[in-house]
Parts: structure tokens; sequence; C-alpha cells
């Protein structure tokens, strides 16, 4: 197969992935909103799920004109409501498998 | 060309302030961001305000809007005065690769949507440079097919193409995840990178097993008899059937567990969990109605203890 899926990626491949300045993500990363391995810029690793969160991040700040601390908070809370209504769906369908069929 | 109602859109009046422009754009745009919306069509009407926004905060492009406005635009045909457009500065030869394209009205308006874009300011901009789309797409995965690694065809939209490569997904792919494939996006211009193909792992709900974590949950359903006297019952599970023991007295919504018998994950091998229901029969014959009769005599049994306990 010709395409591959990295599992990491460098700071410089993320700002590649992502069309973000380093600095931006710089700011992203000091708010907490992605959590990279490693201490400095040059040794940081980043997972694949990242990509997403920075895209999301940079979607909100330049569409909202949301804060960074602001789009912490918009993230964690919006994880929250998807894990809330996966959550949801997942105990109706439960429900619906015990309650009898109408015959 | 339709023509755009930029005031109706975002629900304001002919001659609102800069002000209640932005407070109705800000709305509208907390509404139906795609990133925070579940309205089906947040997208859309995201980006027809932000359209919207676009012209009205400009004074410029306001004014031209009005004109055109007066000039007795409405509906489905609409045609451009003779010489409108004349001094139109700028037409982006590429505004097709922006992933926030605004509508034909627009860029026959005022250009290409990329200056939109190019005035964000956190993105890396080289001047005609400019690197290829994202593109996300669904990926609908049967739950079995999570259980090994598999290679499955996607195919998707490329450049007004249709494009389908053999993707590789790993064993315990969770539901939600997203397996990039770089350079599989649209491509670049002027020595750009290509964009990425990303595709969203979507499982397919399984007619028998609900999924809890990286357990699974089947409804199991006992005739009362099975329930009291206990039994053994051939159940499903992902990989192949197993004989199952049901201990004597059951209840209703009790839950047996079966290890192993889970999704495979990054964490480990899951669970399977059979949880019991009681089925009634739902008729009775003369027989099975002396034998109900004669059980009723038999057993002291009150099925509403918790009633008094709360009371």
């Amino acid at each position: 197969m010709s395409n591959t899926t990295s599992l990491q990626l460098t700071l410089t491949e993320l700002c590649q992935a992502t069309s973000l300045g380093s600095d931006t993500l710089i700011e992203i990363i000091e708010e907490g909103i992605l959590e990279p391995i490693g201490t400095t810029p040059e040794t940081w690793q980043f997972s694949n799920h990242t990509i997403a969160i920075a895209q999301k991040a940079a979607r909100l700040h330049n569409d909202l004109e949301i804060d960074w601390p602001g789009i912490a908070l918009a993230i964690s809370l919006i994880e929250e409501v998807e894990q809330l209504r996966h959550e949801n769906q997942q105990l109706r369908q439960q429900l619906q498998r015990f309650t009898p069929h109408k015959p | 060309m339709e023509f755009k109602d930029y005031y109706d859109i975002l629900g304001i009046a002919p001659d609102a302030d800069a002000k209640s422009i932005k407070k109705a754009y800000r709305k509208k745009a907390r509404q139906y961001h795609p990133d925070v919306s579940k309205h089906h069509n947040a997208e859309e009407k995201f980006k027809e305000a932000s359209e919207a926004y676009e012209v009205l905060k400009n004074n410029e492009k306001r004014a031209k809007y009005d004109a055109l406005k007066q000039y007795g635009a409405r509906g489905q045909d609409f045609n451009p005065p003779p010489g409108w457009n004349d001094d139109r500065a700028y037409n982006e030869q590429h505004s097709a690769q922006f992933n926030k394209e605004f509508s034909d009205f627009f860029s026959n308006l005022y250009g290409g949507s990329s200056s939109n874009r190019a005035e964000s300011p956190f993105e890396t901009q080289y001047e005609f440079q400019q690197r290829g789309q994202d593109i996300e797409t669904d990926m609908p995965i049967f739950l079995e097919e999570t259980l090994v690694t598999t290679t499955k065809p996607i195919s998707y939209h490329l450049d007004g193409k249709n494009k389908t490569l053999q993707v590789k997904i790993p064993a315990g792919t969770a539901n939600g995840d997203r397996i990039r494939l770089k350079g599989q996006g649209g491509s670049g211009y002027a020595g750009a990178a290509n964009g990425d193909l990303y595709l969203r792992i979507k499982w397919v709900p399984h007619p028998l097993f609900d999924v809890e974590y990286h357990d699974l949950i089947l409804t199991l359903p006992l005739s009362p008899w099975e329930a009291a006297l206990g039994t053994k019952i051939e159940i499903p599970t992902l990989r192949n059937n197993i004989q199952l023991s049901i201990p004597a007295n059951s209840q209703s919504g009790q839950r047996l567990r079966i290890r192993g018998q889970g999704l495979n994950s990054t964490i480990g091998t899951g669970d399977l969990y059979a949880v019991l229901k009681v089925v009634m029969p739902t008729s009775t014959n003369d027989t099975t109605k002396r034998l109900w009769q004669e059980l009723s005599k038999a057993e002291n049994f009150d099925p509403r203890t918790e009633w008094r306990k709360s009371s």
C-alpha cells in the first residue's frame, strides 16, 4: 500500500498537516488544548488525534473570534457533550432491545 | 445565479448598524458552527452566515451589495446589470481549493473567496503557493472487521473524479478514530504539498451487539421457566457461537460475563455481557393456564417488595 499512516508527528509536521504557524500551535499547547509528549518544541511528539483538535481550535478561533482560554473550555465542553450524546444513544438502544416488541 | 439576501440570512433589517450585524453574525455562528452544532445542514448555514457577514461588515462591500439590491435583484433568475462589476479588483483562480468556499453569487460580486482566508492571522501564507485541500470522509466498519487488521477500499471525490484507495484498518480501531492518509487530499498549487485524506471510522450498528467501551452487550431473551430452572443456551459472539450456562433463579436485567469475547482494542480485549431478558408467552391455552394457576397457589411470591421498602 502506498499510503502511510504515521502515528507520531513532530511540530513541523503538525504545522504542515494543519496549515497553522508554529506560533499559533505553541499558543494552543501553552493553553493545554494540545498535550505533546516531550519537554521542548524540538522534541515534541504529537499523536495523529492532535491534528483534529488543532484544526478545531483554529476554526473556533478564526470563525467565532474566541480567545484561547475560551477555546480550551469550549473544546472540553464539546467533548463532554459528544460523550454524553454517545452514551445517551447507547442507553436508548439498549432500552429498546429490552422493551417488548409489539407483535 | 441565485440572489442572496444577506440581511435575511442574518435576520436583520436592511438599515442595521455595524453592531447589530456583528451581534447577529456571532449568534448564527455559534448556533451553526460545524464543530459545535448537530444541525443537519449546519455547515451550509454557517457558510451562508459567514458570507453575509463578510459582505455586510465591510462598508465598501456592503454599499456595492445594497446598490445591487436596489436594482431589484430577486430570486433564482438574477442577472447583474451591465457594467456593475467593472471595478472588480481581483479574481482568484484557485478559490475552489478553500474549504470555506462562498457562493457563486459572492464570487461574481467580489471575486474569489480567498481574501477571507488570507486575512486569517495564524496561517502560513505564501504568495502563490497553496497547500491542497484536506478531505474528510466517513469510513463505515463492521464490528467483526475490527477484530483483525483488514484492508478495505475507500472511494472519495477528488478534483472532480472518483478515486479509490486500499486502506489498511488496524485491528482494534475505535469508533470515531481518524486515519490520516498523507498527501491523498487535494493537489497543492504551485509546488505546495498535497492535502491529506482523513477517514473517520464509523462503526456500523450491529443487529445483535451493543458496545460499551471495548465490551459487547448481548440481550438474551429467556422464557420464565428457563430463568427459573436454569439452562444451557448456545449464544452468538462476534467470533463464534458458544455455550452459556444460565443459573437457576436468574432475573431479568441480570448480566452474565463471558471473558475475552469483547472487542479487541489498543488496551486489550474486552468482555461480552449477556443481559437476561425474561419474556412472557403472549398467549395461554387450557393446560398452561392451569399450570400457572397451580404455580400461583404453590408460590408465596411478592414481586413488589421494592414498593414496600420505599414507603
